[in-house]
C-alpha cells in the first residue's frame, strides 16, 4: 500500500511541471506589456528599461520558465504587479475564506446528496424519487450566479449577503455552492445504488434474512459509494481552489475573488499564482481520490 | 408431516413495462421435498425453476408476484407470513446458494464478515462465538486455512472456493431446507464433483433436505432421490430418479435424455429438441410441448393434458401415458 501511494505521488511530478509550463506559456503570449500595466503610459524610457531588467523580462522564455519553477519550488510565486505584494502571501491570506466556504459547501452537499440519492434509489419511480431528482436537476442546471442573486434577494433581511463579517456570512454562499454539488452527488448516488441493487451479492445478502435497511447500508452503499467518493474528492479540491462566481457575487475575499482581481488588473504573476494553486489542488484531489478508491475497493489494491 | 417443503398449485407472474397482462412464469406447480431427501428440479433456462425457488425464499424481483398457491415449510404456509417473519426464516430455516459464485459474494467485504453476519443475524452469539462458528463452517466445507481465509476478500478466492464459502454460509445455521440453484454450472467439472460430494456429505450429516435446481441430468443422477421435470412453467413429469432414468415417459424428458452427449459413433449428430421454449405471453393452447413434440397429434394441440399418475407415483403430463 505505501508503495502504491509513493508511486502515485511520483507520477504527479511530471504532470505538475507540464501544467506549470503550459500556464506560464499561455500567460506569456497574452498581449500587454507588464511595465505598461504597472506604470500606465506616462513614464520615462530609462525607468522602463531599468524595470524590464530587474524583472528579467528580456531574458529568453525558457530561462524565465526555469527561474519561475525554481522560485516556485521554494514557495515563491513572484510579486503581484498591481498590489506589489508577494503572490504567495496574497493566496495565503485569501485561502482561509475559500477553505471554510469549500468545506462547508462540500459537507452540505454530502450530507444532503448521499441520503437523498439513497432514498431516491430505494423509492425508485415514486413521488419522492421524482421530487428529489427534480430538485437535484435544478441544482445542477441552474447557473450559480442566478441562484446566488435570488437567494440574496430572498434573504437580504435575515442573513448577510455581502462580505464576511461572521459565520452567518457563509450560509448563503454555502447553500449556493453546495446545492449544485449536492444535486450531482444525489444523482450519482442514485444511479450507482440502482445498479448495485441488481447485483447477485445483494440477493445473497437478502437470502441471509437481513432487513432491507441492513442490505442497503451494510452491503449496497459501500459498493455504490466507490465512484461517488472519487467525485467527492475531486469536487472538494475544485471547491478549495476557489469558487470564482460565488465569491464574487457574495464579495468574499477568497482565492476566486483574487483571481478575478488579477484578471481585471492584468496582474500576470497573481493570475499565474492562483491558476497554479488551483491546478495543484486539483492534482492533489485526484491523488486523494485514487488512494481512497484503493482503500475502499480491495480489488484495486496492488498486491 | 413427512415433507419439509410442499408447494401447492403455485402461480407466479411478472409485470413488464407497458403491458397490461402479466407474464405467468410459473403456472400451477406442485412439488414436495421429503424430510432428509434430495429433490431435483430440472428444465431448460426460462422454464420457471429458478422463479419457483425464489418464491420459496421470498426473493422474487420487484415486478414478480405469487398470484396463488401455497408454500408450506413443515406445514406452515410461508405466503401467509409477514415480511419480517419470512426474513427470520431466510438464512435460518431455509438457505439458498446460487449459480454464480463469482458474483454472489460482496466484493468489498471480507469472507469472514459475510459468513459471520449470516450467523449473527439468526443467533444471539457474540462476535467471537460467531467468528469461531464461521471458521468451523469454512473448515467443514473444505477450505484450507479457514482462519486466514476469514480475512480474505472474494476476489482472492477461486470459483470453487467461493462456492464452498456460499455453502458454508448457507449451512451455518443448519437449515431444514437448502435450495441450490445450479450451484455447479459455473464451475469446472472436477470442482463440480467435489461440490456435489460436499453437499451430499453435509446433507447426510446434518439432516438438511435439498432442493437441487439444475439443467444437468448428470447432477440429478449423481445426487437426487427424486426428480421433477419442468417445462414452460409447469411440471411435466415426476418420478424417483431410478424410474426416471430407466423409463421416462414424457417426450420432453426423453428429449433431454437424448440430448446428453455420449459415446455415439463418429459422424452421428448429437440429438437436440427441435424448436425453442414458447414465449410466456404466447403459450400454445393445448399441450405446451406440442409444437416441439414429434408425437404430437391433433388432440395435443387443442386440449391440455393433465398431470396423471402412470403407476407407482410416477406422474406424467402427456396423453400417451
Amino acid at each position: 500500500m505505501p508503495k502504491y501511494i509513493a508511486k502515485r505521488v511520483l507520477v504527479t511530478i511530471p504532470v505538475l511541471l507540464g501544467i506549470v509550463l503550459l500556464i506560464f506559456f499561455m500567460l506569456q503570449v497574452v498581449p500587454g506589456d507588464p511595465v505598461t500595466v504597472m506604470m500606465k503610459e506616462h513614464l520615462k524610457e530609462d525607468v522602463v528599461q531599468n524595470l524590464r531588467q530587474t524583472m528579467h523580462l528580456d531574458d529568453p522564455f525558457f530561462i524565465r520558465y526555469l527561474r519561475y519553477v525554481w522560485d516556485l519550488l521554494q514557495g515563491d510565486l513572484g510579486m503581484s504587479w498591481k498590489l506589489n505584494r508577494p503572490v504567495t502571501n496574497l493566496i495565503a491570506q485569501a485561502f482561509p475564506y475559500t477553505c471554510r466556504l469549500a468545506i462547508a459547501a462540500a459537507l452540505f452537499s454530502w450530507i444532503l446528496g448521499i441520503p437523498v440519492g439513497m432514498i431516491s434509489a430505494v423509492k425508485k419511480n415514486t413521488l419522492i424519487d421524482h421530487l428529489s431528482m427534480g430538485v437535484s436537476l435544478f441544482g445542477v442546471s441552474m447557473p450559480v450566479f442566478w441562484v446566488a442573486l435570488i437567494l440574496q434577494n430572498a434573504f437580504k433581511n435575515v442573513l448577510p449577503v455581502s462580505g464576511v463579517k461572521s459565520w452567518q456570512s457563509y450560509i448563503l454562499p454555502t447553500i449556493v455552492l453546495g446545492w449544485s454539488s449536492a444535486g450531482r452527488i444525489a444523482r450519482l448516488t442514485r444511479s450507482n445504488l440502482l445498479e448495485v441493487l441488481r447485483e447477485d451479492y445483494i440477493r445473497t445478502a437478502r437470502s441471509k434474512g437481513l432487513s432491507p435497511l441492513r442490505v442497503i447500508t451494510g452491503h449496497a452503499m459501500k459498493n455504490a459509494l466507490i465512484p461517488v467518493i472519487t467525485v467527492m474528492a475531486i469536487q472538494l479540491s475544485s471547491l478549495l481552489s476557489g469558487a470564482v462566481i460565488t465569491e464574487s457575487v457574495f464579495a468574499m475575499p477568497g482565492v476566486g475573488s483574487l483571481a478575478v482581481t488579477a484578471i481585471n488588473n492584468r496582474d500576470m504573476p497573481l493570475l499565474q499564482g492562483t491558476v497554479i494553486f488551483t491546478a495543484l489542488l486539483i492534482i492533489a484531489g485526484n491523488l486523494v481520490a485514487d488512494i481512497l478508491y484503493s482503500l475502499i475497493d480491495p480489488r484495486i489494491r496492488v498486491e | 408431516m413427512n415433507n419439509i417443503l410442499e408447494i401447492r398449485d403455485l402461480i407466479v407472474s411478472f409485470a413488464s413495462d407497458g403491458r397490461k397482462e402479466r407474464a405467468v412464469a410459473v403456472n400451477g406447480v406442485s412439488l414436495s421435498v421429503p424430510k432428509g431427501g434430495i429433490v431435483g428440479l430440472v428444465g431448460e433456462s426460462g422454464c420457471g425453476k429458478s422463479v419457483t425457488s425464489l418464491s420459496v425464499m421470498g426473493l422474487l424481483a420487484d415486478n414478480g408476484r405469487v398470484d396463488s398457491g401455497e408454500i408450506l415449510l413443515d406445514g406452515e404456509d410461508l405466503l401467509k407470513l409477514s415480511d419480517r417473519q419470512r426474513r427470520d426464516i431466510r438464512g435460518n430455516r431455509i438457505s439458498m446458494i446460487f449459480q454464480e459464485p463469482m458474483t454472489s459474494l460482496n466484493p468489498v467485504l471480507t469472507i469472514g464478515h459475510q459468513v459471520t453476519e449470516a450467523i449473527r443475524r439468526h443467533s444471539d452469539m457474540d462476535k467471537a462465538a460467531a467468528r469461531a462458528r464461521a471458521i468451523e463452517m469454512l473448515d467443514k466445507v473444505g477450505i484450507p486455512e479457514p482462519e486466514k481465509r476469514m480475512g480474505n476478500f472474494p476476489h482472492q478466492l477461486s470459483g470453487g472456493m467461493r462456492q464452498r464459502v456460499m455453502i458454508g454460509m448457507g449451512m451455518a445455521m443448519a437449515p431444514e431446507l437448502l435450495i441450490a440453484d445450479e450451484p455447479t454450472t459455473a464451475l469446472d467439472v472436477s470442482i463440480e464433483a467435489q461440490i456435489l460430494r460436499l453437499m451430499r456429505d453435509l446433507q447426510r450429516a446434518g439432516g438438511t433436505s435439498i432442493l437441487m435446481i439444475t439443467h444437468n441430468l448428470g447432477v440429478v443422477a449423481e445426487l437426487c432421490d427424486e426428480v421433477y421435470v419442468m417445462y414452460a412453467g409447469e411440471v411435466v413429469e415426476h418420478a424417483d430418479v431410478y424410474t426416471l432414468f430407466r423409463e421416462c415417459a414424457h417426450p420432453y424428458t426423453r428429449g433431454l435424455m437424448a440430448s446428453l452427449p455420449r459415446m455415439t459413433p463418429k459422424g452421428k449428430r448429437l440429438y437436440n429438441i427441435p424448436g425453442t421454449v414458447p414465449n410466456l405471453r404466447a403459450m400454445p393452447q393445448g399441450c405446451r410441448f406440442a409444437p416441439r413434440c414429434e408425437y404430437a397429434t391433433e388432440h395435443c394441440h387443442s386440449e391440455k393434458p393433465a398431470l396423471k399418475d402412470i403407476g407407482g407415483g410416477h406422474l406424467c403430463r402427456c396423453f400417451r401415458g
